[in-house]
């Protein structure tokens, strides 16, 4: 029979060969000093001992790759900045919702500075603002200001937040007389604001 | 589980969407079970359902074995943790590539051995910066004999640092970390009979190495 091979050796090291290779490795000189050979050798690697950091190393180093990991996470986490889009785009909403519906009306002085009529109805009074009010002054108001600020129709549309056609429409044709008096009066002002004085001649 | 819009037939309507099942913690009958109940394939579908606690998991359970495959590539601590650390992050990246056919251990020694490799050759002369501070006696060791063990370890470690790659890596798994040959060929890439040959020639290579080293110190 010829020699074993280096795989057969290894086997036969491990105790895992078959009958006829040990019985071979046992019988053949040359075979089992190649056998002792590398049991000797394991047992010199097995002099090297395991390092073993202190039991304090482990969960540092979990909590270290733990934030790593999340830190990984940031790439596929693209929605994250659709978040601050959205906030805008719903502060947006909420304006359209707001003059759609027609329960705010602007005054000449300023977008909400229309003195509440003390007869209104219950609804009405909730939202209708205090005569002194600045709108300005207004955080919520400030806020929706910054946020929508650079936010396009496009960008309002393409996320779905513009009110469905149609709806302004009928939130026109919910308002009272009064409520559509006040907006034709607001109209008739932003009109004459955006139309140009033409200039005076001498003659004029 | 996904379905993948090239597997609809060709012609028909294909899908622009992927469909993804994210598995359920719960047992047979419904029951949510910790994560530390969970098996690695169950945890690393949680993973891939967005669920970064369970990788938490998967470190918890794997770093040991990592850390100390890496330490015996590099022999230096420091570097041995940013390894590790490497390792559970190119895992966590790949993730959706771990098809299951081998353990998650196997696969995670396959990403560490790379890692190693790539990490010793690019530093090209890691022997002169070695951090071969001994490990600490246990209590009641004898000084002296600590000594003659820590000298002998480090004359170890420096032969095993000078096999060449696949045989080293081979070693390592096989001696330090225990892994079957079976393992070892799974994790490299390879045969169960290359995986036996590397390991005959490693330890062959190792003693000659060493009884070289003796005559050069006598």
């Amino acid at each position: 029979m010829t020699h074993l091979s280096p795989g057969q050796i290894v086997d036969v090291a491990d105790g895992c060969a078959a009958p006829d290779l040990t019985a071979h490795a046992a019988a053949c000189e040359s075979c089992r000093a190649r056998v002792d050979s590398i049991l000797d050798a394991v047992r010199l690697a097995a002099e090297d001992p395991r390092a073993e950091p202190s039991p304090l190393f482990w969960p540092q180093l979990a909590a270290r790759i733990g934030d790593a990991v999340r830190r990984e996470r940031a790439p596929a986490a693209l929605w994250r900045p659709w978040v601050w889009r959205l906030a805008p785009l719903g502060a947006v909403a909420v304006l359209l919702i707001a003059v759609g519906t027609g329960s705010r009306l602007r005054t000449p002085a300023g977008p909400f500075s229309a003195p509440a009529a003390p007869d209104a109805a219950p609804a009405h009074a909730s939202v209708a603002p205090a005569a002194d009010h600045d709108p300005a002054d207004d955080p919520s108001w400030l806020l929706v200001s910054v946020l929508s600020a650079e936010v396009s129709v496009e960008e309002a549309e393409a996320s779905g937040v513009l009110p469905p056609p149609g709806s302004v429409d009928r939130a026109l044709m919910q308002l009272d007389g009064a409520e559509r008096v006040e907006l034709a009066k607001i109209l008739r002002e932003e009109l004459a604001a955006k139309t140009p004085v033409a200039p005076q001649g001498p003659g004029a | 589980m996904s379905t993948r819009a090239d597997a609809w037939p060709a012609g028909g309507i294909q899908p622009h969407w992927t469909l993804t099942v994210v598995p359920s913690t719960g047992d047979e009958s419904g029951r949510d079970l910790p994560l530390e109940d969970l098996d690695d394939s169950r945890l690393v579908g949680l993973c891939l359902g967005g669920r970064v606690d369970a990788f938490d998991l998967i470190v918890e359970r794997h770093q040991r074995a990592v850390y100390q495959l890496c330490f015996r590539f590099v022999r230096r601590h420091e570097d041995a943790a940013d390894l590790t650390q490497e390792v559970f992050l190119r895992a966590y990246r790949g993730l959706r590539r771990f098809r299951g056919d081998a353990t998650l251990a196997t696969w995670l020694y396959r990403i560490g051995v790379n890692a190693c490799l790539n990490h010793v050759s690019a530093r090209r002369a890691p022997e002169t910066a070695l951090d071969d501070a001994p490990p600490i006696p246990a209590a009641g060791d004898d000084p002296a004999s600590s000594l003659v063990k820590t000298e002998q370890g480090a004359r170890v470690r420096a032969a095993v640092a000078r096999l060449p790659p696949k045989q080293r890596a081979t070693l390592i798994l096989r001696v330090y970390q225990g892994l079957s040959h079976r393992e070892i060929a799974s994790a490299l890439g390879t045969t169960v009979g290359a995986v036996k040959a590397n390991v005959f020639h490693a330890l062959g290579n190792l003693k000659k190495l060493l009884a070289e080293e003796a005559i050069e110190k006598s």
